[in-house]
């Protein structure tokens, strides 16, 4: 039978080998949960919004567990690949959708001068995908402009583990990046 | 297993990164760099990011909250374990009713006359027509329920079509689940879907074949919004199935 889809199926086919259906959604949820909704509310800026998303990328998991190859992905990265196209249907839905400002926010709500979304997206998604500690290392000193002895001095972590964290963080997230822009 | 000069290569260059080399590091970099090359290319590697993170703004940490948790976990069905290689029958897994109250009609023209018969392909086709798959009932709720499976009811199909029809309530919008059998071979079908103030919303379309056709499409109105669903022939003939409103 011949099927015509209009989005990619591209990591994990329906013709995988594997075991199928190895999908356990508490299990799953817990290990990954947190870092699927840090994406979704720092890519969106909207909790319930966000909430759905994740609710979203487990349903679709749920419905195409039988797709997943663990020889080809982990499931952290299945799930990170399922939730990029939720959050770009959000952004996009949100984007077509009107809304009204205040007269005097109608500048202040303009783009300045914004980086272009889906590397934005891309950005937030490879942060999500980080460890706790080499993500909260990256995030004081390089977006939040922390010094590594302010950060130290607010953790209590020496500053000679905070660079080693932020080199590894960064070098994860290069590599995240140079896996490919987020297809649309 | 990094060992400590690999711990010091590290720190010096994440330093020099955000401008924060003391003199005596900058100088023990300098030596760095010329007995070994490969610094100069991380740093090349890496120092583009830390002016492409000052875009990120800022950064919440979130925990998940029990009410996401039981959401999510309910994904999966009351009870349901990872599957091993057995699927579950669809019964087992559908704690939805299919009794959403879909009423007919909008004084629908009839969707085909002709019900030519023949034979061959199988081609689903079109903008928004997604792989099929079978109906899992995943979510339990009324319609507007996101991920519930809601059954809807299309009115004006000809004699010898049939059409078992569901809509997914989604964040980014509607999906409409059609299983559709006895529509001419090769004839081009478009679904839209209508919202409440009358606007229509291109969702897919597909073609006719000999063979029962699945197919998913999405159209980017969200469920709360959604008055009815179109089936639409190429000569204008429709099928159409009124939706109820959500929390009606």
């Amino acid at each position: 039978m011949t099927l015509v889809t209009t989005r990619p199926a591209p990591e994990w086919s329906p013709m995988s080998t594997s075991a199928p259906g190895a999908l356990d959604v508490p299990a799953a949820f817990a290990a990954h949960g947190s870092a699927l909704l840090g994406f979704a509310v720092n890519a969106l800026r909207d909790r319930a919004l966000a909430e759905d998303c994740v609710q979203e990328t487990f349903l679709r998991a749920w419905r195409s567990r039988d797709s997943f190859d663990a020889g080809r992905g982990s499931e952290r990265t299945w799930l990170f690949t399922i939730q990029r196209r939720v959050v770009l249907d959000a952004l996009r839905t949100r984007q077509r959708t009107p809304h009204l400002v205040e007269h005097d926010d109608a500048l202040d709500d303009a783009p300045a001068d914004v980086a272009d979304p889906l590397e934005r997206l891309h950005l937030v998604e490879g942060l999500a995908r980080l460890s706790d500690e080499h993500r909260e290392a990256v995030v004081a000193v390089h977006v939040r402009g922390l010094s590594y002895q302010e950060h130290a001095e607010a953790t209590g972590v020496p500053v000679a583990t905070l660079r080693t964290r932020v080199f590894y963080g960064l070098r994860a997230l290069r590599s995240h990046l140079d896996e490919g822009e987020p297809r649309a | 297993m990094p060992d400590h000069a690999d711990d010091r290569r590290a720190e010096l260059i994440a330093a020099a990164l955000a401008d924060d080399l003391s003199p005596a590091e900058r100088a023990e970099l300098d030596l760095l760099r010329a007995a070994d090359p490969t610094v100069d290319d991380e740093l090349a590697l890496l120092g583009g990011l830390p002016a492409d993170l000052g875009g990120v703004a800022d950064w919440d940490d979130v925990a998940p909250s029990d009410d996401l948790r039981r959401r999510v976990e309910a994904v999966a069905g009351p009870g349901a374990a990872p599957r091993a290689t057995t699927p579950a029958s669809s019964a087992q897994e559908s704690p939805v009713t299919r009794s959403a109250p879909v009423t007919p009609l909008r004084r629908p023209r009839r969707l085909v006359a002709v019900l030519a018969a023949a034979a061959c392909l199988v081609v689903g086709a079109g903008a928004g027509a997604l792989l099929a798959a079978p109906r899992e009932a995943t979510v339990a709720g009324p319609p507007g329920t996101l991920g519930a499976v809601e059954h809807i009811e299309f009115a004006g199909v000809p004699d010898g079509v049939s059409v078992d029809a569901d809509l997914v309530a989604h964040t980014w919008g509607t999906e409409t689940v059609l299983t559709v059998d006895g529509l001419p071979e090769g004839d081009a079908f478009s679904v839209v879907v209508v919202d409440d103030r009358g606007r229509e919303h291109e969702s897919g379309a597909f073609l006719g074949s000999t063979v029962e056709i699945d197919c998913r499409l999405n159209a980017a109105v969200t469920r709360e919004h959604v008055a009815a669903v179109e089936i639409r022939g190429a000569d204008g003939d429709v099928a159409v199935a009124e939706v109820p409103a959500v929390g009606a």
